[in-house]
């Protein structure tokens, strides 16, 4: 048996694989929301429209529940690499290390030491240092992003290091941090971001249009939203396209995953440019037990051109190939989901420039609402499976063509690894629960709720502010001198 | 000079320089989260759910900057001593695991207790029990730390063959439960007494006097004072007896110099403890942290060279030297700019709170 296939070896890979998918279910909307949050703020303080200030601060409650659950299972991924992969945080420390030293003191604590006064500051800071906090936490999150896909990115395409001493030893800085996969890996990650943030917040719109509560405010929310999705789109799918061709060129065993591509060539000699639309893979006996095959559209997808030759799995020794159902079919779940999500913003925008954006007339087209609505769940199933394409596809690998998964597991015994899986399930799985339940809360709540923005600088009734702002802030004993005036 | 001595030189000063920033993210965590903590420990004899609340909303706006400085902690360590991170926390995995759950059930319940209606008292005790066993598995790794762990080179996992895989790098070789002696259980109980300190003095400074937090905040620092100073005793004993490498440089030729740490930390002390009974409580809170500080210096200093005692010294844990140049390079600046914004963030949510003030709708 292939020493991958073993149980120590797929439970760690389990046990790390939980912990991520769990995680990548908050951050995307964190970093996507941000930006979106910041905009609105922004069409408020230049229009003084109260309505952008109203669901600002509605999307906001959403955004922190979302955020806290994000911290909540983030601080586990920081220290996960360690515990359950030690030998590999010691080998890949000289760059992967310092990657993720980077990440937490340029971004994870540059979020951290904004959001507070994002979330909080209302009314205790200026209106101008509250946009510039919302802005540093689009922009810190976003920087986070960026460090965590260098780090990932390089252990698909390991670029300018050298294995010395048991050590990846950096030789070339710029070709580490710029590596091959990250040049479209990265952009495929922050666009699915704010994708993802775009259809959340369409979603919850279209949900209150349908339902006739406050139509008319949030459909002035779907309107910008769809016609930033008509753009997002299929930008989505023109990078997820130059992605693929990337992993073709430099991780030919994860693309002929991807694809369900065993055989090179045909019998007769000619290259295998057939596509397989679904396939019964059989990974042990090198080939399809039944697929739906069409001939060409593998070559034109990867080398786009028509006879082009695309390196099947047969071009590799049996252990070095990964498993091919997981990737098989999330990676077509994924690129669905994309073009399904593009049909929905070119739907939206058919009926927007036919003058149907109007809360009566949208209310009129209850279907399309209702694919809207439905639309704000796909997204976090395309990144999740995009993921599981991306980390199934480089086994048996840790560090692609370099470190094998086993040689970076830590020294556990497998009752370690149930527990810390059975424990993680039930701690993930109730954050997980919880922040769902408290959206619908949120949601149901509505908007009618949220406080005139005049509130927020002229309240000085005590017990008003109180129940304003979780303040209730007389003058500190021990700071006499307010440090800002507010902005009157 | 020949080049490669400079540069062993540098490398050095570099693993040398990284090991006190490490101290500082540590320091700054402990001194600020540990008040946090404290205050949840705190949480966990209120009556009602309206207290909880309050005790929440006075740490709302900085408690997660306070709680990153650990995951900077964590960074730092990853990024200048891979080594160290990839060995400890492999034989930390039971202890930080159960410290993480903690720390999860706290970040959830600050989000969700505002939120629920029936579920309330689920949230609320999520907060406190997790205030308690985050600082209480925090300590025993500490304590664990200090005894050392033993390693071994190949392949480090359980239950498959070993290929013929080699490496020069050490890894764990220890059980999962090595990590469990009489004092890392006692340096848990340690931890969990100092941030119940801090938590009442954070308490005390925190909400108005004559609010009934605060009154019964005081008591609780009262105790907690006492029981601090015992621990302090009772930890250095404790090491001086089991740790060669502590008693030799504590009765050292520079024994002086530990004797005079020992008084000003007993000094702080005795300031801390008679400002609070004056009501001078942010001043109090301040002396208070100063004990922190020392003796978290203290500690590291007693340590070096060694990052893990008996186990790894900073310098051979270090990364290369190229890699320790650009992390310098990039990261030293970030430093006091991540303590700015934080002093800043802490500075605009400053304030006295009172028990009515719930942790209100944002």
């Amino acid at each position: 048996m292939v020493i991958e296939n073993s149980l120590p070896v797929l439970l760690s890979r389990l046990d790390f694989a939980w912990i991520t998918s769990m995680h990548i279910l908050w951050t995307p909307l964190t970093i996507g929301m941000s930006w979106l949050l910041f905009f609105m703020e922004l069409a408020w303080l230049k229009s003084g429209d109260e309505r952008w200030y109203k669901l600002n601060r509605f999307f906001e409650k959403i955004f922190i529940i979302n955020f806290g659950a994000g911290v909540a299972t983030g601080v586990t991924m920081e220290m996960a690499f360690g515990i359950l992969y030690g030998p590999f945080s010691q080998a890949v420390g000289p760059f992967f290390g310092n990657i993720l030293g980077f990440e937490t003191i340029t971004a994870f604590m540059y979020e951290a030491g904004f959001i507070g006064l994002m979330v909080f500051g209302w009314g205790k800071i200026s209106k101008g240092m509250h946009l510039f906090a919302t802005f540093n936490v689009g922009l810190s999150s976003s920087l986070s992003a960026m460090w965590i896909l260098v780090a990932n990115s390089w252990m698909q395409t390991p670029n300018g290091v050298v294995l010395k001493d048991g050590l990846f030893q950096v030789t070339n800085w710029w070709h580490a941090i710029i590596n091959d996969n990250f040049v479209w890996g990265f952009p495929h990650m922050w666009v699915a971001t704010v994708e993802l943030a775009l259809f959340l917040m369409a979603s919850v719109s279209a949900w209150f249009i349908l339902k006739n509560r406050n139509a008319e405010l949030f459909t002035k929310m779907l309107k910008p939203t769809i016609l930033a999705l008509l753009v997002v789109t299929p930008l989505q799918i023109y990078i997820g396209d130059s992605a693929g061709q990337d992993v073709a060129r430099t991780q030919p065993t994860s693309l002929a995953a991807m694809e369900g591509h065993f055989h090179t060539y045909l019998p007769d000699g000619k290259p295998n440019t057939d596509w397989n639309l679904i396939a019964i893979p059989d990974v042990e006996a090198g080939k399809n037990l039944f697929a739906i095959q069409i001939p060409h559209v593998l070559s034109l997808l990867e080398t786009h051109t028509w006879n082009g030759v695309v390196t099947g799995m047969d071009q590799f020794p049996v252990n070095e190939r990964p498993d091919v159902w997981v990737p098989f079919y999330a990676f077509r779940a994924m690129v669905g989901i994309g073009f399904l999500l593009f049909f929905v913003a070119i739907w939206g925008n058919m009926l927007r420039v036919r003058g149907k954006f109007t809360a009566t007339e949208l209310r009129k087209h209850p279907w399309f609402l209702r694919a809207v609505t439905f639309s704000g769940f796909l997204p976090f199933l395309a990144i999740w499976t995009g993921w599981w394409v991306r980390e199934i596809g480089r086994q048996p690998w840790v560090v692609y063509g370099m470190m094998r998964t086993y040689e970076g597991v830590s020294n556990m015994s497998i009752t370690q690894e149930v527990v810390w899986f059975v424990g993680y399930i039930i701690f993930e799985l109730v954050v997980w629960a919880g922040a769902w339940y408290f959206f619908t809360r949120v949601i149901q709540k509505g908007v009618d709720g949220i406080a005139h923005s005049d509130t927020l600088f002229h309240g000085h009734d005590e017990d008003h502010e109180a129940s304003q702002a979780g303040g209730g802030h007389v003058a500190p004993t021990f700071a006499h001198k307010p440090m800002m005036h507010s902005d009157r | 000079m020949e080049l490669s001595t400079d540069i062993v030189r540098i490398v050095s000063a570099l693993s040398t320089w990284w090991w006190m920033i490490l101290g500082l993210m540590f320091l700054l965590y402990i001194a600020l989260d540990g008040a946090d903590l404290g205050a949840g420990i705190f949480a966990l004899f209120s009556k009602d759910e309206d207290e909880r609340g309050a005790i929440m909303a006075s740490m709302a706006g900085f408690w997660d900057g306070n709680e990153t400085w650990l995951v900077v902690a964590g960074g730092v360590l990853f990024g200048a001593f891979p080594l160290v991170y990839g060995s400890a926390f492999n034989f930390l995995m039971i202890p930080l695991m159960l410290a993480l759950w903690g720390i999860i059930s706290r970040a959830i319940a600050f989000e969700f207790h505002i939120h629920a209606r029936s579920s309330k008292r689920i949230w609320g005790w999520a907060f406190a029990l997790g205030s308690l066993t985050a600082p209480f598995f925090a300590g025993v790794s500490l304590g664990a730390v200090l005894q050392g762990f033993p390693m071994k080179s190949g392949i480090a996992m359980q239950g498959i063959a070993d290929r013929g895989f080699t490496t020069p790098v050490m890894h764990y070789s220890g059980g999962a439960m090595d990590f469990l002696t009489p004092f890392s259980i006692w340096t848990g109980v340690g931890a969990v007494i100092a941030a119940g300190l801090a938590g009442g003095l954070f308490l005390c400074a925190r909400f108005l006097p004559g609010d009934v937090i605060h009154e019964r905040a005081k008591s609780w620092t009262n105790w907690f004072s006492f029981l601090a100073l015992g621990a302090i005793v009772i930890t250095l004993v404790w090491s001086y007896a089991i740790f060669p490498w502590a008693a030799a440089k504590w009765t050292g030729p520079n024994w002086w110099i530990w004797a005079i740490w020992f008084v000003i930390v007993l000094f702080f002390a005795f300031k801390s403890m008679t400002n609070h009974s004056m009501q001078h409580d942010f001043t109090a809170l301040l002396w208070g942290e100063g004990v922190v500080v020392l003796l978290w210096a203290a500690m590291w200093a007693t340590m070096f060279p060694y990052i893990v005692p008996g186990t790894w010294t900073v310098h051979a844990a270090s990364n290369p030297a190229n890699s320790m140049a650009v992390f310098t390079l990039f990261m030293t600046g970030f430093v006091p700019v991540m303590i700015m914004y934080n002093w800043y963030q802490i500075w605009v949510f400053r304030g006295r709170f009172t028990k009515k003030s719930a942790y209100g709708a944002h």
